[in-house]
């Protein structure tokens, strides 16, 4: 199988002489649905960082369908979409704007440009709102826009960094429909999330990071069997140090 | 066009779309002040001063007002565009393209630059038809205002990349660029001045800028063309490459 995100070896340390990920090796398959969780600060954003080109690692090296991320960088985020964590859209622009610099950037023809925005804003429902400044949409129409945007221009490796945080449940729905299917279609997704339900359903394998380390990772029962713990609620509560926070462990007290 | 050809017409779009989107604020505002300096000083004060250097003084005034139009304007546009993005984290968008350092450093510079040519231009439109400007030495002329325009671009894109509020703008804008414009003989010759102003107006290196576009357009100078000339080409040059260092190193710009 091609590899999609080759990470080996990856360490990053701020200049504040923190060590956001220390040695970390990670492969995903072309195609695959996979899943990073861990605690708020495990190093999961510093990851997507280096592999986006928005944070220099420190040493070790980053591969994007076998292109280097730090000397073949062009070619590396050609084939890369990413959707932030925070809401990072210019002020200045319209939604259409938006999509249509964004492909401008990747080096999308005008008449290109204007088709793929015209699938995508009628795609996630912002049609209407298309010639709006950014500033006037809400949360979830400047999630659906970031999401749009990623996609823009037809990433092989689309990265979602807590895509569905504060969004409703109506969107957050809509959103992993089109995601799904775009999986399906041959888009390599890495996915990182809170909601761990979301992650059991979604992803094909999923990573545990912590204090910047991949701890553990594989299928979802894998992890649960790594770990001995029935449900990858558990292995992750194990994770984290708070396996008293375990359903099975409240039904038992509240009983 | 390539898709590099595309990508830096994106991203130089997106600059000056930027500033013609607020352009009450980014080109009517500094027009309205160069003119209310050319009726304070030209009209009310220039009634009394008459003429400086065998020059009718409102047209001694004009070149430097014309060179203090395209130098501020083009400052102040690159420094608060890329502190602007930054801290909307916008500028992730070009970021994580495929854009060179080169690439972006250049979309940045001629974004300031074109707004500080139009406000000029603008500026040297009006005042011919008021005052009527003569353009003596166009060859010295062009390269002089390119080079000035050019300088002060540079100089914004580096106070953006450095600042970490609005607050860090304005202390460049207010306590160190306006103050180096006006004692740098946009008002008067340097040579009508006592001892030790004369020689500290020699040191401000804005003073021989003045005084090639003065030139330029009157015809006269009291410093040497060649080596004002030499001395602006090699200080944008060496700004120039401080500024792509810092993009390839992705100072304060990348983590």
């Amino acid at each position: 199988m091609t590899t999609a995100l080759q990470i080996t070896d990856l360490t990053k340390r701020y200049p504040t002489g923190t060590e956001a990920l220390k040695h970390v090796s990670l492969e995903i398959g072309a195609g695959e649905f996979f899943g990073l969780l861990g605690p708020n600060g495990a190093g999961k954003s510093t990851l997507i960082h280096c592999a986006t080109g928005l944070a220099s690692p420190t040493s070790g090296a980053v591969r994007i369908f076998g292109h280097d991320a730090i000397h073949d960088y062009g070619a590396a985020r050609q084939k890369v979409g990413l959707a932030p964590q925070d809401i990072n859209l210019d002020w200045f622009l319209t939604a259409q704007e938006t999509l249509d610099y964004h492909g401008g950037y990747f080096g999308m023809a005008k008449q290109e440009r204007r088709e793929r925005s015209r699938e995508l804003l009628d795609a996630f429902s912002l049609t209407s709102k298309r010639d709006e400044r950014t500033t006037t949409l809400s949360g979830g129409m400047k999630r659906r826009l970031i999401l749009a945007r990623a996609l823009m221009h037809r990433p092989e490796l689309l990265i979602l960094d807590e895509p569905t945080a504060g969004v409703d449940v109506e969107l957050r729905l809509e959103l992993w429909q089109y995601v799904q299917r775009i999986n399906q279609e041959g888009t390599t997704v890495l996915l990182t999330t809170h909601y761990l339900e979301e992650a059991e359903q979604l992803c094909s394998r999923i990573a545990f990071i912590n204090g910047g380390e991949i701890v553990a990772q594989g299928t979802s029962p894998e992890l649960a069997e790594t770990y001995a713990v029935a449900s990858l609620e558990d292995a992750y509560l194990e994770l984290v140090g708070r396996k008293e926070l375990s359903r099975g462990s409240v039904s038992e007290i509240s009983a | 066009m390539s898709a590099a050809q595309i990508r830096f017409a994106a991203l130089l779009r997106r600059e000056v779309s930027r500033f013609m989107k607020i352009k009450r604020q980014t080109v009517g505002a500094p027009l309205l002040e160069t003119f209310l300096y050319i009726s304070v000083f030209g009209a009310a004060l220039g009634s009394r001063i008459d003429e400086l250097e065998g020059i009718d003084y409102v047209v001694f005034i004009v070149p430097g007002l014309i060179m203090m139009a395209w130098a501020i304007n083009a400052f102040s546009n690159n420094s608060s565009s890329i502190l602007q993005q930054k801290m909307q984290r916008a500028i992730d968008d070009q970021l994580s393209s495929p854009a060179s350092p080169l690439e972006l450093l250049l979309a940045f510079s001629f974004g300031g630059f074109v707004r500080g040519m139009l406000v000029a231009t603008l500026t040297f439109s009006a005042a011919s038809v008021l005052v009527g400007i003569p353009i003596e030495h166009p060859l010295v002329l062009l390269p002089a205002l390119f080079l000035v325009g050019f300088f002060f671009s540079q100089l914004g894109v580096l106070v953006g990349i450095r600042a970490e509020q609005f607050d860090d703008l304005s202390f460049a804008q207010q306590f160190v660029l306006q103050p180096l414009i006006f004692l740098g003989g946009v008002f008067y010759s340097a040579s009508l001045l006592p001892q030790p102003f004369e020689t500290i107006t020699q040191l401000n290196p804005v003073y021989y800028m003045i005084g090639l576009v003065r030139y330029g357009f009157l015809g006269f100078t009291e410093e040497s063309v060649a080596l004002s000339l030499l001395f602006l080409a090699g200080a944008t040059a060496a700004l120039f490459a401080v500024n792509l260092r810092l993009f390839q190193t992705g100072h304060r710009l990348r983590a």
